[in-house]
């Protein structure tokens, strides 16, 4: 097969193939490595590419597999993480100057599970620092480029893991979310990304944004391959105080396009500044649920009109108190805007933080209740498409200082709430940029969220769609 | 409180760090509305319980 080819292969064919020994490990890691090379001054996705120890492990990989040692679908296949998760051997920057030449002696426990499933770690991605930022842009290595356009942003803070998945470089990232890190570049990059409930995945080993609304999460080109990489790294593991006791995830198995029945909210008031093409794109998304035999319910949870601030003041003070020595010590080697935003939340004092707790509480419980009338609440994305890089860290258009019914409040409340959550491409603008969908779930419903998507996925085809980039 | 005394009192929580004044003036534009916003949510959240993370290890059943 040629190598351009293999980097258009979606990783459920990929794994197949090398698990029948189509292709070889080491094939595809070559293609893809060169692909990377090809593209990456263009995108700049990457902090730190591992092409000699992923050529390695590939050729360790195929003779596993030869041997009839074969450890199941991520075996021998390339995945990407955001440089947030500590590697042992291998630099582990954070995206940030403070920690450009750290290199981890442990791994972080996604890592280990990745080992443990015989992928192979080609890079680690380019992120806002530390995980402040929505744009990708806010790192000491440099701004991420999205292959769609590479005057615009990937959206961030897991820019780099969007991008690369959306250039075909590896068909599997591992990013985290606090605010909207995964779902954001996801919609931004025309990928799938998934944020599981929080403590399904654990966060040992990798840096802390805001602990109590840290995620990991995937990128993928489709649900299904969320769900092939999703099963090997759930998990309890006790060295996460918010991890949760779970049976042995099988989500992939489980995955069903039968839709019926299901209930779809919409809280539309919080639609009304969208863009109007994606507006119209999610419109569309919404006839097709219809079709498929949900229900859709208006919903009104004026309570949510409170969750972009009561999201951003929890992140700002947890990060202050997680970065508050760094800063004391050296505050000028952050990104300036990360810097000025961590001075911000360390003015917030302990009695205001429990407060804005106490806000966090009644949007759970608001939200509790609305789960008793859906199965899903389903919105754009994001406002608009990927904005421009020359825009700035204004671009996203986030208003996270008033309580309204802005649409940063269904950005952020699945974060803030640890809700699962999955962003899926519905559609392009006239520009041929991609427009995002999320589905989010109640706790511990990350099935019925996959469900949706799987069903949606099976019908249309916006998540097979490629920029022109990687063609060119 | 006046507004820039309550600013002020904020940017004393940053004593012994050198910020440049664009910092510091970036920094008390920000800071002026968090005044406003945690007033919003302590209204909003003034009847709802006080949330605790439990002490007792996670493991232990009854």
């Amino acid at each position: 097969m040629a190598a351009a080819d293999i980097c258009e292969l979606n990783l459920t064919d990929l794994s197949r193939l090398i698990a029948a020994r189509e292709l070889s490990s080491s094939e595809v890691v070559s293609a893809i490595l060169a692909h990377l090379e090809r593209l990456e001054d263009k995108l700049n996705a990457f902090i730190t590419v591992l092409r000699e120890p992923a050529l390695a492990a590939a050729k360790k990989a195929d003779e596993d597999i030869a041997r009839g040692q074969y450890r199941g679908p991520l075996h021998g296949v390339p995945v990407t993480i955001k440089d947030m998760f500590e590697t042992a051997g291998v630099r582990t920057t954070g995206g940030s100057k403070i920690l450009a030449d750290w290199i981890p002696e442990t791994d972080a426990a996604l890592v280990e599970r990745l080992n443990a499933a015989g992928a192979i770690i080609i890079g680690k991605t380019n992120l806002d620092e530390f995980g402040h930022g929505g744009t990708s842009t806010l790192s000491h290595f440099g701004p991420v480029h999205n292959p769609w356009n590479i005057d615009r942003i990937a959206g961030g803070s897991s820019g780099g893991s969007a991008a690369a998945v959306a250039s075909g470089i590896g068909p599997l990232s591992y990013g985290t979310e606090t605010g909207s890190s995964v779902r954001r570049p996801a919609s931004y990059c025309g990928i799938t990304g998934f944020k599981a409930t929080f403590g399904i995945i654990s966060r040992h080993g990798s840096f802390r944004g805001a602990w109590s609304q840290d995620h990991v999460g995937l990128f993928a080109r489709s649900v299904k391959d969320i769900t092939l990489g999703l099963d090997p790294v759930a998990g309890f593991d006790s060295r996460d105080p918010a991890s949760v006791h779970q049976e042995n995830p099988t989500y992939a198995a489980r995955l069903d396009a039968n839709m019926k029945g299901l209930r779809v909210g919409v809280l539309r008031r919080f639609l009304d500044g969208v863009n109007p093409e994606v507006r119209q794109a999610f419109d569309a998304a919404l006839k097709f649920f219809a079709g498929a035999g949900c229900e859709l319910i208006d919903l009104d949870v004026p309570e949510v009109s409170y969750a972009a601030m009561t999201s951003m003041m929890t992140s700002s003070a947890e990060s202050a108190g997680i970065n508050r020595r760094w800063f004391r010590e050296r505050h000028q080697d952050f990104v300036p805007h990360v810097s000025r935003g961590i001075a911000v939340g360390m003015t917030i004092t302990a009695s205001e933080y429990l407060t804005v707790q106490r806000a966090r509480h009644r949007i759970r419980e608001a939200l509790r209740a609305t789960y008793k009338r859906v199965d899903i609440i389903a919105s754009p994305t994001t406002a608009r498409v990927a904005p421009l890089l020359s825009d700035g860290v204004k671009g996203n258009g986030d208003d996270t200082r008033h309580a309204s019914y802005n649409h940063s409040n269904l950005l952020r409340f699945p974060s803030m709430l640890g809700l699962p959550g999955c962003s899926l491409p519905c559609g392009f603008n006239a520009e041929g940029m991609p427009i995002g969908m999320q589905l989010i779930g109640n706790w511990f419903a990350d099935q019925t969220v996959l469900n949706t998507a799987f069903a949606y996925q099976s019908t249309t085809d916006w998540h097979t769609r490629r920029p022109a980039l990687v063609s060119t | 409180m006046k507004d820039t005394e309550k600013v002020g009192q904020r940017l004393a929580l940053l004593k012994g760090i050198s910020l440049s004044p664009a910092d510091l003036e970036w920094i008390a534009s920000e800071i002026e509305d968090l005044e406003r916003v945690v007033a919003e949510l302590e209204e909003f959240g003034r009847d709802t319980p006080w949330t605790a993370m439990p002490v007792q290890p996670p493991d232990k059943k009854v």
